[in-house]
């Protein structure tokens, strides 16, 4: 087991990773930006090093400081949280050549699952379904037709260079896929450079629901089952429960068995989540996968009992996985909101500035994993997610009921955030009946 | 002797201390460093007088500014520049273990003079003053972990 690890990585997930830490003996070397001088979850690690000034490219996502705090700290591994280095193979890398291990996947596994193409092949062929698609670029008409009607309308054509949901368009049928391929090329052309495009079968409210894997050293590949993410707003995500609504046993079953399967065959280790997006019909279809741990990890961890931080820590020492697939049991309901500096009646725009005032709610069932505090300044420099709110319960109902409950105590004065938005979702009979797919806050546009 | 950080009094022994600065004075020792379990006692003459004392842990945030937490420094004074590490690594006031210092108390820097080294990831990177001046202070010591930002030296720009 590590003596000394390094968290890269700053508030609440740091702060999570520090407790973990805490609870397995383990001496914590933090870093910190000039905007983070002087946060309280600070004082938990053993020793703490300035990296840089706010901008996270010069200091949490500068390796060379990364990496030298780490070795002036002595560390044995490095924990790189979510976002920032947590997905850079290249750092994964330095680390390894460092003889610091890195508290996640290997730099190779790492790589395979994060270029969609080679993904997609590795889901492919271990029988994993895919979003029915074109199988490369779309050269002319002709071909953009023959692959709609082998896929079925409505379909998506989507620009090759594009992101963020940028250059696509949909097609209902022949005449508007026409008029689709010849828009999207013009459209990618300006905005890229590049009008390469491809088609996808256009998956109509779409349900997100994502499977947390969990691999040892040792050939162990587990779920933990699902998380429902499709209460989210432009992509991101605002709401995650566990189990996903309306998704029949059989789906949930065959879904989660198909992460592991694309985890064994990918070769990967330690935490990751793959994603998968679930149409009307209850089909799924792979989307991707995120090699590291994820923001919404502690549904899971209320559901299952299992702490997956320090899993992976474990894992990363080289300990074998204490269970077995058949011992993993979800229990009850879990709900998370996450908790953004946001104003909703200025279009979600980040609202940095002072909390004057923070109380967190308690009680049975409740978890607030937050690094923030009263006199605490939200940075406009990173995201907006002051803290997660997480509930668990027997029953769907009443983990609704508890976080109605739990979002009404929660006060935080001083910054605009989105615990009214959440209100609003989870008061909302589409919710309640769980009819929530990733169109529904900007079809009933709530929160505005 | 001037006394930084941490409660002094309740941890360590005013006698004890005394004892130890006078076996440094009878063995014309400039420097002692202790450590047992999580307590440490850092006792130095000459130039910066500093005694630091305080649990191992608290090293590691206070250590950037023990230092100048120390009387003399005056920070805020206008004619006062320091010379901020650029880097996190290890700090070497001299190019190698055998050589003279950079440059030491009293001398006089451009903005081009390498003043020290520090290493980073096993590459050893000279560093610049960037200001001009004569040399007040040494902040650091040699072979010391430093973070970005931190005070290496303090200069006197109108000399």
């Amino acid at each position: 087991m590590y003596k000394r690890i390094l968290v890269a990585n700053r508030g609440e997930i740091a702060l999570r990773i520090i407790r973990a830490c805490r609870e397995l003996g383990i001496e914590t070397v933090a870093i910190f930006s000039d905007a983070d001088r002087g946060a309280p979850y600070l004082e938990l690690a053993d020793e703490a090093y300035c990296v840089g000034p706010a901008k996270g490219s010069e200091s949490y996502r500068k390796i060379d400081r990364v990496i030298s705090a780490a070795e002036i700290g002595n560390v044995q591994a490095i924990h790189p949280g979510y976002g920032f280095l947590s997905e850079n193979a290249h750092f994964n890398e330095v680390c390894r050549s460092c003889n610091i291990d890195f508290i996640g996947p290997t730099p190779e596994a790492m790589t395979r699952l994060g270029d969609k193409n080679t993904a997609r092949r590795i889901a492919r062929e271990a029988k994993v379904p895919t979003v029915p698609g074109s199988e490369g670029l779309i050269d002319n008409e002709a071909e953009a037709m023959r692959v709609a009607h082998e896929i079925g309308f409505p379909v998506l054509v989507k620009a090759s260079a594009g992101g963020g949901g940028r250059g696509m368009r949909v097609a209902l049928n022949d005449l508007a896929l026409k008029m689709a391929l010849q828009q999207a090329r013009t459209e990618a052309e300006a905005a890229f450079g590049d009008g390469s495009i491809y088609l996808e079968k256009y998956v109509e409210h779409p349900r997100h629901v994502e499977v947390q894997m969990l691999a040892d050293h040792h050939g162990n590949v587990v779920h933990l089952w699902e998380r429902d993410c499709s209460t989210q707003r432009r992509h991101q995500k605002l709401i995650e429960e566990s189990p996903s609504p309306r998704l029949s046993q059989q789906t949930r079953e065959a879904m989660c068995e198909a992460a592991v399967r694309l985890g064994k065959a990918a070769g990967y280790t330690n935490a990751g989540t793959v994603e998968f997006i679930v149409d009307q019909q209850g089909n799924f279809y792979f989307i991707e996968v995120n090699a590291r741990i994820q923001v919404e990890h502690p549904v899971t961890e209320m559901m299952t009992g299992v702490d997956l931080i320090k899993a992976q820590i474990r894992v990363a020492s080289g300990e074998p996985l204490p269970f077995k697939q058949k011992d993993i049991k979800a229990q009850g309901a879990a709900i998370e909101c996450r908790i953004n500096a946001e104003d909703p009646k200025k279009n979600f725009q980040p609202s940095p500035g002072k909390i004057t005032r923070l109380m967190a709610p308690g009680g049975f069932g409740v978890r607030f994993d937050s690094h923030a505090y009263p006199g605490y300044v939200v940075s406009p420099h990173y995201d907006s997610m002051i803290g997660k709110l997480i509930v668990h319960q027997p029953t769907r109902t009443e983990a609704i009921e508890c976080m109605l409950r739990a979002l009404a105590e929660l006060r935080i004065e001083g910054i605009k955030t989105t615990v009214p938005l959440h209100r609003e979702i989870l008061g909302h009979a589409a919710f309640a009946e769980g009819r929530i797919d990733t169109t529904f806050i900007e079809r009933t546009g709530l929160g505005q | 002797m001037a006394s930084s950080g941490g409660n002094a009094g309740d941890i360590f022994d005013v006698k004890k201390i005394r004892r130890l600065v006078e076996l440094m004075n009878e063995h014309e020792l400039s420097e002692i460093d202790l450590r047992q379990a999580d307590q440490r006692i850092r006792i130095r003459k000459g130039g910066e007088p500093m005694v630091t004392m305080a649990p191992v842990r608290a090293q590691a945030g206070p250590a950037a500014s023990a230092p100048e937490a120390a009387p003399a420094a005056k920070v805020d004074d206008q004619f006062t520049a320091l010379v901020k590490s650029p880097m996190v690594g290890t700090f070497y006031a001299a190019p190698s273990p055998d050589a003279p210092a950079f440059i030491k108390v009293g001398d006089h820097v451009g903005p081009q003079s390498i003043v020290c080294v520090i290493e980073a990831m096993k590459v050893f990177n000279e560093i610049p003053a960037e200001v001009a001046g004569q040399v007040m202070a040494v902040l650091v010591e040699n072979g010391e972990p430093v973070e970005f930002g931190q005070p290496l030296f303090k200069v006197d720009t109108r000399k």
